[in-house]
């Protein structure tokens, strides 16, 4: 199975090349396009309405529109409950309700949207292809960040968690005998609570980790010829490198006869950049440029090269 | 009591608190590791850089008894110096 993520500044175009590129692999293979991006238009692209978040759009093409509000709610709905459960006589002060202030924390957008990912790769493996049509380059560089700063925490803590669990064995060996059972604190790995929830969580995220930097995943970089757009892909070209995330494509969007010369410098500039990166040139389709007659996603440049 | 009893007993009592006062400073140890684990976990409240949010969320459920010791070592920590004497058993 092959991950695509398709980024960009907003407006060059990102979706409506995701779309194309799924529309061109579906001709040939099993293709899954998910849009991350909150002002969602894959439904507008394809002239359809997705509803419940997938569509069947042909045989071996679906769509799918990830709902970032719906999931956090949900995810924080999921953690409030443990916690009212846990402190559950604050229910007697009505106090319990006041949990409900952690969906304004700080991240648990960012955190949604990596749990989704994370979720459709693991659970879609009937596809060989899942196009990602991610947010604009803020949003997408913070996510993407996301597992290896969380990795980082994670190993710290479960470093000092171990050492705590060690201490208390030896305290628990050297008493022996003295230790009444209401003293006894968990010291096995096993039992401690804290540890088994780090761990599993250790495990999601070096699994998305490896998924994210793995040969099968390709990081997509759509820009058009202007000086904008050509700025912020140099930010984006920046954050993708020291992520170690593999940029595989460059997408220079909207070509026409008037832009060509600006199309050819700021082309020069990105392949400066990113070095033995392919890159395709898209003209701005006439259909596309008006979109009453024809189709929304369909560009006769073929987009994705074909090995892979 | 017999005098084998008696011995046995002074044995056990001496054994008993050799091994009370061995393990006396590995316990502040953990506790001061527990202490460290909430802070770091939880930092964000006193200002502290913190790990990403969700985390904490996420293992708050389990944090009661380090929550007790952070709370306990913040309230002390205004008497650093009598808490150092209890630690080294200065009377």
């Amino acid at each position: 199975m092959k991950i695509l993520f398709f980024t960009g500044k907003g407006g060059v175009g990102k979706s409506t090349m995701a779309a194309a590129s799924a529309w061109q692999l579906s001709q040939k293979a099993r293709v899954l396009i998910v849009s991350l991006d909150p002002a969602h238009n894959l439904g507008d692209i394809f002239g359809v309405v997705i509803k419940n978040g997938k569509k069947k759009f042909t045989k071996t093409l679906f769509l799918s529109e990830i709902d970032l509000k719906k999931l956090s709610r949900e995810y924080l709905e999921q953690e409030t409950s443990v916690l009212s459960n846990t402190y559950s006589y604050l229910k007697t002060l009505n106090l319990d309700t006041y949990f409900s202030i952690l969906k304004y924390s700080p991240g648990i957008e960012e955190y949604a949207l990596l749990t989704s990912i994370e979720k459709t790769i693991r659970d879609e493996t009937d596809f060989d292809y899942i196009i990602f049509d991610t947010p604009p380059t803020g949003l997408t560089l913070r996510f993407l960040a996301l597992p290896k700063v969380t990795i980082t925490w994670i190993e710290r803590l479960t470093q000092i968690r171990r050492q705590i669990l060690e201490k208390r064995y030896t305290i628990h060996r050297l008493r022996g005998s003295l230790d009444s059972k209401e003293t006894i604190l968990d010291y096995k790995e096993a039992d401690d609570d804290i540890l088994k929830r780090l761990k599993k969580l250790g495990g999601n995220y070096h699994a998305l980790d490896g998924a994210l930097r793995s040969s099968d995943c390709h990081v997509v970089l759509v820009f058009n010829p202007d000086i904008l757009s050509l700025k912020e892909s140099k930010r984006l070209i920046e954050g993708i490198s020291e992520l170690e995330l593999p940029l595989r494509l460059l997408i220079d969007n909207k070509v026409t006869e008037a832009n060509e010369e600006m199309a050819e410098y700021v082309e020069g500039q990105m392949k400066g950049m990113a070095q033995g990166v392919p890159l395709e040139r898209i003209q701005m389709a006439k259909t596309l440029l008006d979109g009453r007659k024809g189709t929304l996603y369909d560009v006769p440049e073929i987009i994705i090269p074909n090995s892979w | 009591m017999g005098l084998l009893e008696f011995f046995k007993r002074i044995l056990s009592d001496f054994d008993a608190s050799h091994r009370e006062s061995v393990t006396a400073l590995t316990e502040v140890e953990v506790k001061e590791l527990e202490n460290i684990f909430a802070l770091l976990l939880l930092g964000s409240f006193i200002g502290l850089p913190a790990p990403p949010s969700f985390l904490a969320v996420e293992l708050l459920p389990f944090m009661e008894r380090e929550m007790k010791v952070l709370n306990r070592r913040a309230q002390d920590a205004g008497d650093m110096l009598a808490e150092m004497a209890g630690t080294i058993g200065i009377d």
